[in-house]
């Protein structure tokens, strides 16, 4: 269980964690989102005692990361920046951190096999790909067995194959029991892997939340209606009190079900070209929520042409 | 595409088998790993140990340091062996007996710059923080890693240079035995004092974070000031001199100095150089504890 009340850090005048509170409960996927700067790597080196919070405190089951005896077995990390020396081999790297945490030697074989790195094991990690750094990472933090597990953008340069197989990893350590933290800025993979949402823009919390909650609370979904007589069709809508959005020919209508719109169309004599439910995916509910936030936003030329 | 969270099928570990699946699992407590529950300064101390020997840099560093050390002696004792003998030199064949260590000492201060800056480079900062959060272990750690390794070192290319240079002193009969005053002294001082510029470069290291600015800044400390200061005017200007690392801890691992600057007795030199290297450390042990990583 992870517990952070007020987190907040500040680098000089910016403010990157500002005053987050939320419980990391053990036993499901906590999927902590944002767009690019929102300080979720932040958050993740304050809870690792890496970066010390500006005010607040942050515990892991019940202390202070410091104040654990042998802490990779109480939390395993993936960092987001590479942490290893690149001239030293994946084996080496992992044979220091064990020793370092009295975790015996068998232990770095079993894990090289979880993450499938065995046979690379000898080589210099320099020479790693980008997927296989993050998979010597999710190593490096299962070392310990931990009951707790944090991992940053662990998706980040692996395969489609990578990606499912972190998701399923993910999902069976929370499954054991484990407390699970892994960020993303990838709403479409969060929803296949995280139960439990906490959303973060500019350093503030914007929901925490089941993901169930989440997507009945932000992914709106609507009717869409076409009628050569959209007016009416508009006024018939609007006069049942149902909530309706005109765009050129098209209404957007919500309160009802498809079904229920056309037999009331049906029933004044309008004929109907179009009538579709339209489900907004969870990706938009997650622009939509952090659109206020995002910091480093890209110019409209280059999502033009994508929708239209 | 199914967006609504799902229990997870992972079965759970044998001993954990609550079948009222959707709630929370209980972490089987067997589950550890075994090993030590408590690690401590052993522990830390085996982790940077396997640090230091798995990267190429460490062995580059320790040969070079031989090489020049004691290959540097051999050589200098051999060009210059008739010259002392007939005391064209100026100075007394003794201070020839380790010669190399001049350039030595830059390996060690390499060495010690490299054990931390080099984590700052890669990133591998963060790991050894999150690995071992008290931070104060992790430099004592390191420190005793270099003190070990450079002592035996520096012991080590201080006989090997005494043996080669000595052999050509001897061959004009002006060698040294090694029970002759000073010359034991020398050849653990070698030890001693490379032991310390590795612990003052590892501070310098922890202090300044760059591998290039912090290398710059530990040579020019013990080479460029440390020769500089000898042109201070005044008493006052020798205290400086006598006083700065390089030429207050260099005088144990000579066994005769070269003319020039004054010095402090070797024994009280390498008192005061070792105070300056735990005052410099402690320094860095602080900053480093406040510090982001
Ligand atoms: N060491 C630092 N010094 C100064 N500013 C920093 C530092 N670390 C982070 N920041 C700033 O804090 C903010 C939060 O950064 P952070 O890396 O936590 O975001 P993030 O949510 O992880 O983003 P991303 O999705 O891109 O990984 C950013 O604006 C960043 O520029
Ligand atoms: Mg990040």
């Amino acid at each position: 269980m992870i517990v952070a009340r007020g987190l907040t850090k500040t680098y000089g005048p910016r403010t990157a964690v500002d005053h987050l509170s939320f419980t990391v409960e053990p036993g499901r996927v906590t999927g902590f989102l944002g767009p690019n700067g929102a300080g979720k790597s932040t958050t993740m080196r304050m809870i690792l005692g890496l970066d010390r919070p500006t005010s607040g405190s942050v515990t892991v089951n019940g202390r202070s990361y410091a104040a654990s005896p042998a802490p990779l077995r109480e939390v395993g990390a993936l960092l987001e920046a590479r942490a290893l020396h690149p001239g030293r081999s994946a084996r080496d790297h992992l044979r220091w951190l064990a020793a370092s945490n009295g975790i015996p030697r068998t232990r770095i074989d079993e894990v090289l096999d979880l993450v499938g790195l065995e046979a690379v094991a000898e080589q210099r990690v320099g020479r790693f790909s980008l997927g296989m750094g993050q998979r010597l990472g999710i190593a490096v933090a299962l070392l310990g067995d931990p009951p707790v597990v944090v991992l940053d953008e662990p998706v980040n340069g692996l395969d489609p194959e990578g990606i499912r197989w972190v998701r399923n990893l993910a999902r069976e350590l929370a499954g054991q029991g484990r407390t699970v933290l892994v960020s993303s800025h990838l709403m479409s993979e969060m929803a296949l892997t995280a139960d439990h949402l906490i959303v973060v823009g500019r350093g503030r919390m914007l929901a925490d939340c089941s993901m169930a909650d989440f997507i009945t609370e932000h992914a709106s979904s609507y009717v869409r209606v076409r009628s050569p007589r959209v007016s009416d069709a508009e006024a018939l809508l609007r006069g049942q009190g149902l909530d309706v959005d005109r765009l050129d020919d098209q209404l957007r209508v919500r309160g009802r079900n498809a079904a229920e719109i056309g037999e009331l169309l049906g029933g004044a004599g309008l004929y109907v070209h179009e009538l579709a439910l339209v489900q907004s995916s969870l990706e938009d509910a997650f622009m939509t929520l952090t659109a206020d936030s995002v910091e480093y936003a890209t110019h409209p030329a280059e999502t033009a042409g994508a929708v239209r | 595409m199914s967006a609504t969270p799902t229990v997870s099928t992972a079965p759970a570990r044998p001993g954990t088998g609550s079948s009222s699946a959707a709630d929370v699992v209980r972490l089987d407590p067997n589950r550890h790993v075994p090993g030590v529950r408590q690690p401590g300064f052993a522990q830390v101390l085996h982790a940077e140990w396997v640090k230091f020997w798995t990267v190429r840099s460490t062995r580059w560093s320790l040969g070079l340091l031989f090489l020049l050390g004691a290959g540097l002696t051999t050589l200098v004792c051999w060009a210059a062996a008739s010259d002392l003998a007939a005391g064209d030199t100026g100075e007394a064949p003794a201070a020839f007996l380790t010669w190399g260590l001049l350039f030595s000492q830059l390996t060690a201060l390499a060495l010690g710059t490299l054990v931390v800056t080099s984590e700052y480079g890669t990133g591998m900062i963060r790991a050894t923080v999150t690995a071992v959060p008290r931070r104060g272990r992790v430099v004592a750690a390191k420190a005793v890693v270099l003190t070990v390794v450079l002592f035996v070192a520096g012991v080590v290319t201080a006989v090997a240079g005494y043996l080669g240079g000595n052999w050509f002193l001897d061959r004009e009969g002006v060698g040294l035995a090694l029970s002759d005053d000073g010359v034991l002294r020398a050849l653990l001082g070698n030890g001693l004092y490379l032991a310390g510029l590795g612990v003052f470069a590892l501070a310098t290291g922890l202090l300044i974070r760059h591998t290039a600015a912090a290398l710059t800044v530990g040579m020019a400390l013990v080479l460029v000031v440390g020769n500089v200061a000898y042109a201070l005017p005044g008493t006052w200007g020798e205290w400086v001199a006598k006083l700065l690392p390089g030429n207050a801890g260099g005088a144990v691992a000579q066994v005769a100095p070269f003319n020039g600057g004054a010095v402090l007795a070797p024994w009280t030199g390498f008192g005061v150089f070792a105070a300056e290297v735990a005052a410099l450390l402690l320094v860095a042990v602080l900053v480093f504890r406040r510090r982001d990583a």
